[in-house]
């Protein structure tokens, strides 16, 4: 299976500026209906790469393909399983939503009567369906929102590049919205490419990040992964007698350090579940207060990658069990 | 189903070819342009001065309709390249006019609603962009040029016989030819205006503009110079000399055939670079 995306040391220049430097990486696996997360602070190149991914930019030095077609040779072929929804409005006001979506599903190669039925059965699909006959000028910014996201998926693109999908929106539009998204990579299989500035929304849908800064991608991961690592670092705190409790926790192959006062923070090992720690404190009759994941958020990762944050609360943590002689 | 019961269902069936994607834009634009009142009235009246040319080559090939005139009249309404040189004439300010009218919303929306980087994330090149937007013209304007002009030889060769036919083809494919080099010029020239300007009214004005002011300077740069290479800045006199060349009927005095056909070349190239630097699907600033 190709990745979604493979970036082989990608150089790309707007002038004399050189706006990505050399970015290599590889995300997504074809078929696998990932999102991807893409972050980075204004200027970071973000908004160029997805250009450059769909041919608008020529690269001055390396190469991008996208599902195994090369962007600057085969721009026909990437663009044909791609759906864009830019940031900025785009569309044609004084044309109604049903003959907009027909005509970019017949511009992306659906036969007429297909470009019609589908851009009826998206429109219901974004919630749209009782507005399809109105002129998109008319649209308030939610439904033009909707409206893009239709566009960019009438013709079922295996790749769907969302820049900035949930700018403008309500709260309720917004968690309609990440639903959608939600959906199209779940029950469409659909690979996605979400470029945002809201953490929170990357966090709630996807699968992988990446964190660019000043061309140059700082920070790529599995966000399943990082969870499931979150998992391991746990913050405890009892009341009782927890004198035994560090030889309780050798004993079940766990590590922790006592901060005084009843507060622990342990370290699991990787296949261990926390049920563990609530079956040793009813042995040693200790009342458990709190129990929780010390866990990094993305906002934290995020800072960490862009140079505001020197280390992530979870890394805090492993260091300090680390320099109490932990695992 | 119903559709709205169906839910979406990702399109997973054969695409089209290139040509059948190309050939959406114009169906679409040819269909929008046809709902405006003012486009398929200039279309009507655009079609006035080819009726009248049909009912002179009736009239030219039936004199006996006519008693009482001499041999004079049979001269005067000969049908021969002057004829077809006037009627193109008068159907080319017919074309600018249309051009103007419904060129400017084929490009400067798109411009207008930033909807070009739809267009080019989509398997279409800003050629094909380009070519398809072209199309909408040279299918508006051929109905009111080449077409009409056509049936009009036509027309006159069967009244006239095979023997004016094969002795006058050459009117015939200087006619397609000719009007088909202006649909090329009036159709970039409209498409340019359209990227130049975001505004369709302005962007019409401009269409007219290019053709009444470019003709205007060309007489002032012979006047003030003395000279007649200024006509080469004109589009419409440079048209009519190569016309006039094409259809084999005397040629105005001035610079020659080839000087004109540089100056058309030069024009195209010049609003084909305008629409290359416009047409792009972000803007870079440098």
């Amino acid at each position: 299976m190709p990745s979604v995306i493979e970036l082989d040391n990608l150089r790309v220049q707007l002038g004399r500026r050189e706006i990505l430097k050399g970015i290599s990486c590889r995300l997504g696996v074809s078929g696998a209906g990932k999102a991807i997360g893409l972050l980075g602070p204004n200027g970071a190149g973000k908004s160029t790469l997805i250009q450059t991914l769909l041919g608008f930019h020529m690269p001055v030095g390396g190469r991008a393909r996208v599902l195994g077609f090369d962007c600057h040779r085969q721009p026909r072929q990437v663009r044909s399983c791609i759906g864009y929804m830019p940031e900025t409005d785009s569309f044609i006001a004084n044309m109604t939503a049903v003959s907009f979506l027909r005509l970019m599903g017949q511009i992306s190669g659906l036969p007429a009567e297909t470009a019609l039925e589908k851009a009826h059965e998206v429109l219901f699909h974004v919630g749209l369906g009782e507005a399809r006959y109105r002129q998109l000028g008319t649209y308030s910014l939610g439904m033009k929102q909707m409206a893009k996201l239709a566009q960019a998926i009438v013709h079922g693109p295996e790749l769907v590049i969302l820049d900035e999908p949930t700018n403008g929106l309500d709260p309720a539009a917004r968690q309609r919205m990440l639903k959608l998204v939600r959906e199209m990579k779940e029950e469409h299989g659909m690979n996605v490419v979400l470029c945002s500035h809201l953490l929170g929304d990357v966090e709630e849908v996807c699968d992988e990040v990446v964190i660019m800064k000043d061309g140059q991608v700082v920070h790529q991961s599995n966000l399943e992964e990082e969870r499931r690592s979150n998992r391991r670092f746990v913050e405890l705190e009892v009341m009782g007698d927890d004198s035994r409790l560090g030889e309780g926790l050798a004993r079940i192959g766990a590590d922790g350090v006592a901060e005084g006062e009843g507060r622990w923070r342990i370290v699991l090992q990787p296949e261990m579940e926390v049920a563990v720690l609530w079956k040793l404190a009813a042995e040693q009759d200790l009342l458990v207060r709190k129990l929780t994941h010390r866990r990094d958020s993305l906002e934290e990762i995020f800072l960490k990658a862009v140079g505001h944050l020197r280390q992530t609360p979870g890394e805090a943590a492993r260091e300090e069990v680390a320099a109490n002689g932990g695992l | 189903m119903a559709v709205y019961k169906r839910g979406y269902q990702r399109y997973q069936g054969p695409l089209t070819g290139r040509f059948a994607r190309l050939m959406a834009m114009p169906r679409f634009a040819w269909e929008r342009l046809l709902q405006q009142r003012l486009v398929v009235i200039m279309l009507c009246l655009s079609m006035l001065w080819p009726l009248l040319c049909m009912g002179f080559v009736y009239l030219a090939n039936h004199l006996d309709l006519i008693p009482g005139m001499g041999g004079g009249l049979e001269k005067m309404v000969s049908i021969n390249a002057k004829f077809f040189v006037v009627f193109m004439n008068i159907q080319a300010i017919f074309t600018v006019i249309l051009a103007a009218m419904a060129g400017p919303g084929l490009i400067a929306p798109d411009l207008a609603n930033n909807a070009l980087p739809l267009y080019f994330s989509r398997p279409m090149t800003r050629v094909d962009y380009v070519l398809a937007r072209m199309m909408v013209l040279a299918g508006l304007l051929s109905m009111v040029t080449w077409a009409p002009g056509v049936v009009l030889f036509t027309m006159q060769s069967s009244m006239a016989g095979w023997g004016w036919f094969t002795g006058n083809w050459r009117l015939g494919a200087g006619l397609v030819a000719g009007f088909l080099l202006w649909i090329l010029v009036v159709s970039l020239v409209a498409m340019a205006s359209s990227a130049y300007v975001k505004w369709r009214i302005i962007a019409g004005a401009l269409v007219l503009g290019f053709f009444f002011i470019l003709a205007g300077v060309a007489e002032m740069v012979n006047a003030v110079f003395r000279v007649d290479w200024g006509s080469l800045l004109n589009p419409s006199r440079s048209m009519y000399h190569i016309w006039c060349r094409l259809l084999g009927a005397e040629l105005p005095e001035g610079p020659g055939t080839w000087e004109y056909a540089s100056a058309i070349a030069a024009l195209v190239v010049l609003l084909l670079v305008v629409l290359e630097r416009k047409l792009r699907p972000v803007e870079v600033i440098k």
